[in-house]
């Protein structure tokens, strides 16, 4: 079953690595936060304004134009995927288990599913030479449910520390373990 | 000068306890989460529009920036609120705390660039000025408002490991 997965994810990565001794150190962690948080903003306020061009503000400016933001949101996505994996690889039952960051992960996927939907049904029409200014109605909403999820996502990633897993004490979950069965 | 007594009053006061004691996922939780999406709003927006200043996406008319606005500044007041509750939440954690207030000074910087910036980037007619780019005055501002921001953001989040004191009461 699945925890049998989460628990072998855990015992794989292990606690004492190269990655959890440098983030242990003084700066480590807090460092890594602040890069996470960084990221964060650039990726709210790229995808954000393309997702918000998409939806109707700043209707004049040609959606392809806005488009070009989003190599930069794809930066602060990579900038959170690495500094994300630095804390799972030196707490990973701090996050396998907790059912913050199985939501945190559950929403990524929206947001990922949903961006290939658009390149896959909206990216032509929406960028075809003398496009219209209006977004097609599909577009308009994969943009909503594009912001939704990204606000979900820094919600279940803010909500981590008070859903933090305790121990197990015998309890065995159904489908996700929640608990940390140290 | 003793704030000891205020802090001790502060945290005292019903909404102090609820902030941090309800076990509400809406108080402190709900609070953090709603500080996150406003910087989000706010720090990121300001960001967008200092890249376009700096050369990124030159087909966006930089006087369309003026339409994001609104929301740039709802993630602000957001924060502003989100901010005032968490520090009354925590008073003595900030206030005795010198990184809260180069955090709070570099958040004030950040505002003022982007006044400024607004005041000469949303004028801009498009036309010879606009194709030739922004003048280099303007892409300075650009490169200071994105030093703030990164700096607001990172003295933020040290703020829960530089700490002196968590509050006066306990």
């Amino acid at each position: 079953m699945v925890h049998t997965f989460q628990v072998w994810i855990v015992t794989a990565i292990g606690h004492d690595s190269f990655v959890s001794g440098v983030m242990r150190s003084a700066w480590g962690w807090p460092i890594a936060e602040s890069l996470h948080f960084i990221g964060l903003c650039l990726l709210i306020g790229s995808i954000g304004t393309f997702d918000l061009r998409l939806l109707g503000v700043a209707k004049r400016v040609p959606i392809a134009s806005v488009h070009r933001f989003i190599p930069w949101g794809l930066a602060g996505f990579a900038i959170n995927i690495t500094t994300g994996a630095l804390f799972v690889l030196t707490e990973p039952d701090q996050y396998i288990y907790n059912p913050s960051f199985h939501f945190k992960l559950l929403f990524l996927a929206i947001a990922g599913v949903n961006a290939g939907i658009f390149y896959l049904t909206s990216y032509r029409r929406v960028f075809a030479a003398g496009a219209a200014l209006e977004a097609p109605r599909r577009a308009k909403v994969i943009a909503a449910i594009s912001l939704g999820a990204w606000i979900a996502v820094i919600i279940c990633g803010r909500m981590l520390t008070f859903y933090r897993p305790a121990n197990c004490q015998g309890r065995q979950a159904s489908l996700l373990l929640t608990c940390d069965p140290k | 000068m003793n704030i000891d007594p205020f802090l001790i009053w502060l945290e005292a006061t019903p909404l102090s306890q609820w902030v941090v004691g309800s076990p509400s996922m809406f108080a402190f939780p709900g609070i953090l989460a709603l500080h996150a999406i406003g910087m989000g709003l706010a720090a990121g927006l300001s960001a967008a529009l200092d890249l376009r200043i700096l050369g990124v996406a030159p087909g966006v008319p930089l006087a369309e920036f003026r339409r994001f606005q609104p929301i740039l500044w709802f993630g602000f007041w957001v924060n502003a609120v989100s901010g005032v509750l968490l520090l009354i939440g925590y008073p003595t954690k900030a206030l005795t705390n010198p990184v809260f207030y180069l955090k709070l000074l570099l958040i004030a910087a950040g505002m003022v660039l982007l006044v400024r910036i607004g005041r000469q980037a949303f004028d801009q007619r498009p036309g010879a000025a606009a194709a030739a780019g922004p003048p280099a005055r303007l892409r300075r501002l650009a490169i200071i408002s994105l030093v703030c921001w990164t700096g607001a953001i990172t003295a933020g989040r040290l703020l829960a490991y530089t700490y002196h004191r968590l509050t006066a009461l306990r």
